[in-house]
């Protein structure tokens, strides 16, 4: 047998806002990413390999999962369209599945199972249709039994689905997870006794108090006087300062929570706390309180900010003589209009207010001659050098459009002075110039960057001057 | 790059061999078949080995000719780096993508039989 697993992003479209730096698909679940939750329920069915199949990105959890070799399974990726039904999406993939039987796993959805049951005989046996099905979604075996001689337990596995849909769905799901423990399901951590998993490198001072059940991750660091538990998941990358207290609530990775503070069912992420049931969250500002702990280092994009300064440096002494030759005769007709505009920045966090200058069409040939020569890009390359934005790269968004992607602080978006739309002369409007964008972003270097701009600054001046 | 063409009923399907990149772009352009508004044509990636953005944007323009939902370009057999490429820049999204060349050539005999 082999297994599709089918996400589809409007199924956890919900989890983009509320936890925005982590693949919905690897939200942990009691400190282990949902992803492999669905992984081990089809090993345990004995599937021979697994094919995840999504209309989102799947680079992320590609990168985390790999070829399945972690799990001694073949994991492969594909993709599907939203409208997809479950004969197409077994057309899409007849090579992978064969003539096997697949079950296909549809839906942002926990499996509730025990690992000590007989999953495979079950899968075997069962008649084509759904194994186990919630709204979100279902369990659906597909293709003739293989073993249709083979009988199926007399008392059915434990199975059933719950959708993760929303807040309160997620950590109610979490605490579930815990409560059952390691009985039910595969849990990472080491536990010297029932209801209690700690990970590596955790450092625990003398007078911690942990009370069961509890979840702890890798890299923590419990200070002097807190109190953790019951019913806590703490997750990798965590410091929980002094003499403070968590209970009943889920924090997780990369939070850094406080001094003396009190923290009774809730979920934390980064700077982020929010109130499960109704789904209501503030953003502490206080770093003192709760604050993210980053992982990324700012020295990474150094050698990139360097060469696009430097080449924004050589930009501005070329066209300083046309800029200050055309800028006042054009300002002073009203040809040179400029208008401000909040954009987002490449960290998603913070916005940046643009001045973009439009120059009247119908100017003449002075106005003609500094859009061609970019000199309405002219001061954006002063934004360049103090490294709030690329010299070439994304076009701005606007903050106030509804880009949840780059709200998230995705890699794939970087502002820039000039785009890579405008280097390949891709339409430089519409879904199609992110394709180009997205593509330099994640392959060009930063000489390649340098190349980029002069295409997109001679495609101006083509484009403006024939114009 | 080598293009190849056969045609199964309907359906035209257009093997790529080699790279597909801004030297090889302008031949897709050249394709009757590729071009024409009312064919549907599946696109062989499996010994495509490169694709960079001006290939991209080489599919990508021939597949905005085919305006009528009964025709279109359908990918069959692709290789995960072509398919990476597809994901990073959601390229995916404007395909249907198969990983065999005869399930998509029904694929698209049935869509253009079933929207008549």
């Amino acid at each position: 047998m082999k297994t599709l697993l089918a996400i589809r992003e409007q199924d956890y479209a919900w989890t983009r806002e509320a936890f925005p730096s982590i693949h919905p698909l690897l939200l942990p679940l009691c400190n282990k990413p949902f992803i492999e939750f669905l992984i081990d329920f089809a090993i345990l069915t004995k599937s021979t390999a697994i094919r995840l199949l999504s209309d989102g990105q799947l680079s992320a959890v590609e990168a985390w999962c790999g070829n399945g070799s972690r799990w001694g399974i073949p994991v492969s990726y594909g993709s599907l369209h939203d409208e997809d039904c479950m004969n197409t999406l077994i057309d899409k993939n007849r090579r992978f599945c064969e003539k096997e039987r697949v079950m296909v796993i549809s839906g942002f959805n926990f499996i509730r199972y025990d690992k000590r049951q007989d999953y495979a005989g079950m899968a075997n046996a069962l008649p084509d249709g759904d194994w186990a099905n919630c709204s979100g979604g279902a369990i659906t075996l597909a293709g003739s039994p293989q073993h249709p001689e083979g009988r199926a337990p007399e008392a059915p596995p434990v199975l059933s689905l719950i959708p993760l849909d929303t807040m309160a769905s997620y950590f109610t799901t979490s605490m579930e997870t815990l409560e059952t423990g390691a009985d039910h399901y595969v849990l990472p951590g080491y536990g010297g006794e029932p209801g209690c998993a700690i990970g590596r490198n955790v450092v625990i001072s003398k007078s911690v108090e942990i009370k069961k059940p509890v979840s702890i991750g890798n890299n923590v660091q419990l200070q002097s006087g807190s109190v953790i538990g019951p019913s806590t998941i703490i997750g990798s990358n965590v410091i929980i300062d002094r003499a403070s207290s968590v209970s009943s609530s889920i924090i997780l990775d990369n939070t850094y929570l406080g001094e003396h503070l009190e923290v009774n069912g809730r979920i934390a992420s980064g700077n982020l706390l929010t109130e499960p049931l109704s789904g209501v969250s503030i953003a502490m500002e206080d770093p003192h309180l709760l604050s993210g702990i980053s992982q990324n280092s700012p020295l990474r994009s150094l050698p990139r900010k360097i060469v696009h300064a430097l080449a924004a440096a050589l930009l501005l002494m070329l066209l300083c003589i046309p800029y200050l030759l055309l800028w006042p005769p054009l300002r002073l007709t009203g040809r040179w209009k400029s208008k401000a505009l909040e954009c987002l920045s490449s960290s998603g966090k913070q916005n940046l207010t643009l001045n973009i200058i439009e120059l009247t069409p119908s100017g003449g040939t002075l106005s003609a001659l500094a859009g061609a020569l970019s000199l309405d890009r002219f001061a954006m390359l002063f934004r360049v050098m103090a490294g709030q934005l690329s010299l070439i790269g994304s076009t701005p968004a606007e903050a106030a459009s509804n880009t949840p992607d780059l709200r998230a602080g995705k890699p794939l978006y970087r502002p820039g002075v000039f785009s890579y739309a405008e280097a390949e002369e891709w339409p430089t409007s519409g879904s199609e110039r992110a394709i180009v964008e997205r593509f330099h972003l994640a392959h060009s270097t930063a000489l390649q960057d340098v190349t980029l701009t002069l295409k997109a600054f001679f495609n101006r001046l083509h484009e403006k001057s024939t114009s | 790059m080598i293009i190849t063409e056969i045609s199964k009923g309907d359906v035209a399907i257009i093997a790529f061999n080699g790279t597909l990149d801004a030297s090889s772009a302008p031949e897709l352009r050249k394709n009757r078949a590729l071009n024409d508004p009312l064919q549907t044509v599946v696109v062989d990636l499996q010994k495509l080995d490169f694709i960079d953005s001006s290939g991209l944007g080489a599919i990508v323009g021939v597949a905005r000719l085919k305006d009528d939902r009964r025709f279109g370009i359908l990918l069959s057999c692709m290789n995960d780096r072509v398919r990476k490429v597809f994901e990073i820049t959601n390229a995916q999204k404007l395909f249907h993508i198969f990983d065999d060349t005869k399930a998509a050539v029904e694929y698209g005999a049935t869509r253009q039989s079933t929207c008549k």
